[in-house]
């Protein structure tokens, strides 16, 4: 069983003793999280060709500050917030025409997100939601290595964008435990490889997290 | 919470597909070189004589690639053998008898070959091949071989002196790269000489007249429909890169005559489906694939089938055709109209879909129009033979626009008493050409046209029978504003549909345009005129696809998309 699977039954397991909370909180909220982070194979070009990445699962950590609006508000059930966000991924094999190497080194994300997610409650415990983000994010590739020798580095601040579903679970008026998925995308940065020339890199993430948000 | 469940599935389908499935498309530019290896194509040389060596990077075992282009080249004796082409690094030259060390180094990886030199003499030279004709325009590599003192035998195509005796004929490369080449220039005789040292050797060469190289079929790859006719031209081109029209040379050729046969160099299209066309000469073919399409003939109706005429006059007959695709379309161009007594009856064809069925005498006999296999049509024609008492013509005065037209009707009243329309049986004249024309022939016999404004009215007359017919017309100038296009826009295959064109004039009067307009369609293998000169305005559906038709008139354009299904 893989890693991330792992580490989403953990997560899973305190909710079984929730107890569902009685009212639904409204105000500011502060909260943190953490996940597996799963990097999409890539595509890396350059002016003489593409390549193929690809990346084992690593790990994602979160912050985050928003607003939970309350129940019958004319924008609408849910709530907005400004999210920081580490992910790092190693790189696991670079494929050229002649074949794949073993890569190295490692590709990290850190981005900052503003997101809106619609929250929809109902009298269980359960209150789904779903919604997205728009924001920023520094990509760098940090001493990553085809075939032992270096391959690419540098980093680069892109547009970033995720979309997200998941569920919260009031565990106290101002504690939710919140289990989601996130897609982040961003537009391809551009790193330098060891001859000079760019190489612009697709990324694209699939993240599981686990997290606690309390509201004050 | 439904809501939910579908934006969730919703985002996980759009998010599944991400992540790259392409095939890479870049070299190794990363895993370090190990190891070269060198290959030559000779190990021992001749003295003067040059071999080319070229050099196999092995990539840490991984994979394998050519590395010539990035080596350095060096000799450990430069005076046995040494590098001194500039042009082409990897050529050694045999410098004096020895044997030397040829070192290839790419960064800091190196590989070395032991090259023998001799000092055997050549006693001879074969060119090879023996090729003695070459048609213009085209190109022969010639390779020369040294026969050495010691029996050996070592290709000296690039060290040897290329000459041609005759220029004007063919060249013949001299130049590192493309010693040896030959390109036949125009008709007539050289000697190519290929000459090392003291020794030459020489290899006659005729040039002859350019040969067919390929043949175009033009149109490429055409949809028609079935019980059309499509015109096939083919051009040649030779080795001198001139260009034939050879339509009327080629053998034609359609893979399934069942689709479409030919005559001469036009096919005609029988039932749907596709067939290859090819055009041949010379042993040289070129083809095109032609679609077929709108239906097969299924049944024939024809209009009117039941007439009287009196004789000496004509009447327009029409054929439709119902296909097995459901499409309905004008076929009275392509059915064969056979009367059964041609003395009471003939039928004139001047073209397009245009049918006269022409009363010759008192009688009565039947018409039958034919494609295929399909059960004919008939028309059953009686002629009679009274006497005109009188004619009159429909309208009477007529308020004309310049640049547009309409058409006078003629009935003719007979001792019988009988009537007719006789309109195609008049002649018919304008008092004032200047101002408006009137149609003599063709289907649009008895339409006036306005030319200029004119103060007078002109008197159109139509005479038949020894009687005479007047009508009267105004011809106006008006200010055009506006031209729309109307019709149906979306059409299956096979079908025929009508477009009108309408004007709109300062005054706000409306004129139908349709027969003064010019028609044109831009993707004949969507769709088609049906008939420029006797059906304008209707287009037939031939395939699947858009097509943009034009309508203009007086200056004013405009278009409608069709969309045939």
């Amino acid at each position: 069983m893989n890693r991330i699977c792992q580490i989403i039954i953990v997560g899973c397991l305190p909710l079984i003793l929730c107890a569902p909370a009685g009212a639904q909180h409204v105000g500011p909220y502060a909260g943190a999280f953490v996940g597996g982070s799963s990097l999409a194979d890539a595509r890396g070009s350059d002016d003489k060709g593409d390549v193929r990445l690809t990346f084992d699962p690593g790990f994602a950590g979160s912050a985050v500050l928003g607003w939970d609006f309350e129940a019958g508000n004319p924008v609408g059930e849910g709530r907005v917030e400004l999210e920081y966000t580490r992910r790092s991924n190693p790189l696991k094999k670079v494929e050229f025409v002649e074949g794949s190497r073993a890569g190295g080194g490692s590709v990290t994300a850190d981005s900052l997100l503003l997101n809106a997610f619609g929250v929809f409650h109902d009298s269980g415990r359960w209150a789904p939601y779903v919604g997205g983000g728009l924001g920023a994010a520094r990509v760098e590739a940090t001493d990553m290595k085809a075939s032992g020798q270096p391959f690419v580095s540098g980093s680069a601040i892109v547009f970033a964008y995720q979309l997200g579903i998941g569920v919260d679970v009031a565990l106290t008026e101002h504690l939710n435990l919140d289990l989601g998925y996130r897609f982040f995308g961003s537009i391809a940065p551009n790193f330098t490889e060891v001859g000079g020339r760019k190489l612009a890199v697709d990324y694209f993430s699939h993240n599981v997290v686990l997290g606690l948000r309390v509201g004050f | 919470m439904i809501n939910l469940l579908v934006s969730g599935v919703l985002i996980l389908m759009v998010v599944s597909g991400c992540g790259w499935n392409g095939n890479p498309t870049r070299n190794d530019y990363v895993t370090p070189l190990t190891a070269i290896k060198i290959a030559a194509a000779s190990s021992n040389l001749a003295v003067n004589t040059t071999t080319t060596l070229t050099a196999t990077g092995n990539f840490s075992g991984l994979f394998a690639r050519d590395v010539t282009s990035q080596v350095v080249w060096s000799s450990t004796s430069p005076d046995v053998a040494a590098f001194m082409t500039s042009a082409s690094p990897n050529r050694v030259t045999g410098i004096k008898a020895g044997t030397a060390i040829l070192v290839a180094t790419v960064g800091s990886v190196s590989s070395t070959y032991t090259l023998t030199v001799r000092s055997d003499s050549v006693t001879s030279i074969t060119i090879s091949p023996t090729t003695s004709s070459l048609p213009k325009g085209l190109t022969l590599q010639y390779s020369a071989t040294g026969h050495f003192s010691d029996n050996t035998t070592q290709d000296l195509t690039a060290d040897a002196t290329w000459a041609s005796s005759a220029l004007a004929v063919a060249t013949v490369g001299n130049a590192a790269g493309n010693k040896g080449f030959v390109t036949a220039v125009t008709a007539g005789d050289t000697n190519i000489t290929a000459t090392f040292g003291v020794v030459t050797a020489t290899q006659p060469l005729t040039v002859t007249v350019p040969v067919l190289q390929s043949i175009a079929v033009l149109p490429a790859n055409p949809s028609r429909l079935t019980l059309s006719t499509v015109p096939f031209t083919a051009t040649g081109t030779y080795s001198d890169a001139s260009t034939v029209d050879l339509t009327s040379q080629v053998a034609w050729n359609s893979s399934n005559t069942a689709v479409a046969s030919f005559s001469s160099a036009t096919a005609t299209t029988a039932t749907q489906g596709t067939t290859t066309i090819s055009a041949a000469l010379s042993g040289i073919t070129g083809s095109t694939t032609l679609k077929a399409t709108g239906g097969n003939l299924a049944s024939i109706t024809v209009n009117p089938y039941v007439v009287t005429l009196v004789k000496d006059t004509v009447s327009r007959i029409t054929a439709t055709g119902t296909f097995s695709d459901g499409s309905i379309r004008d076929i009275t161009g392509v059915v064969s109209w056979s009367p059964a007594d041609t003395s009471i009856a003939t039928v004139l064809m001047p073209g397009g879909n245009l049918a006269w069925l022409q009363a010759l005498v008192a009688g009565q006999t039947v018409i039958s129009a034919s494609s295929g296999s399909v059960t004919p049509a008939t028309v059953t024609l009686t002629v009679t033979a009274p006497s005109v008492s009188s004619i009159a013509i429909v309208p009477t005065t007529l308020d004309l626009t310049v640049g547009t037209g309409s058409r006078f009707v003629v009935t003719g009243y007979f001792s019988d008493g009988t009537s007719q329309d006789v309109t195609a049986s008049c002649d018919w004249s304008s008092d004032n050409l200047a101002a408006a024309t009137v149609s003599k022939t063709g289907s649009t016999i008895g339409r006036v046209s306005g030319v200029a404004a004119s103060p007078a009215q002109v008197t159109i007359s139509a005479k038949y029978g020894g009687l005479t017919a007047t009508a009267q017309v105004t011809v106006n100038a008006r200010t055009l504003k506006d031209l729309a296009i109307s019709g149906s826009t979306a059409v299956n295959a096979g079908n025929q549909i009508k477009f009108t064109a309408t004007a709109t004039y300062s005054d706000s009067s409306t004129v139908d345009v349709t027969e003064s307009t010019l028609w044109a369609i831009d993707s004949p293998n969507v769709a088609i005129l049906a008939d420029i000169q006797n059906q304008l305005g209707q287009v037939v559906a031939v395939d699947k696809g858009t097509a943009t038709l034009t309508a203009s008139f007086n200056g004013i354009v405009k278009t409608a998309t069709i969309t045939v299904n």
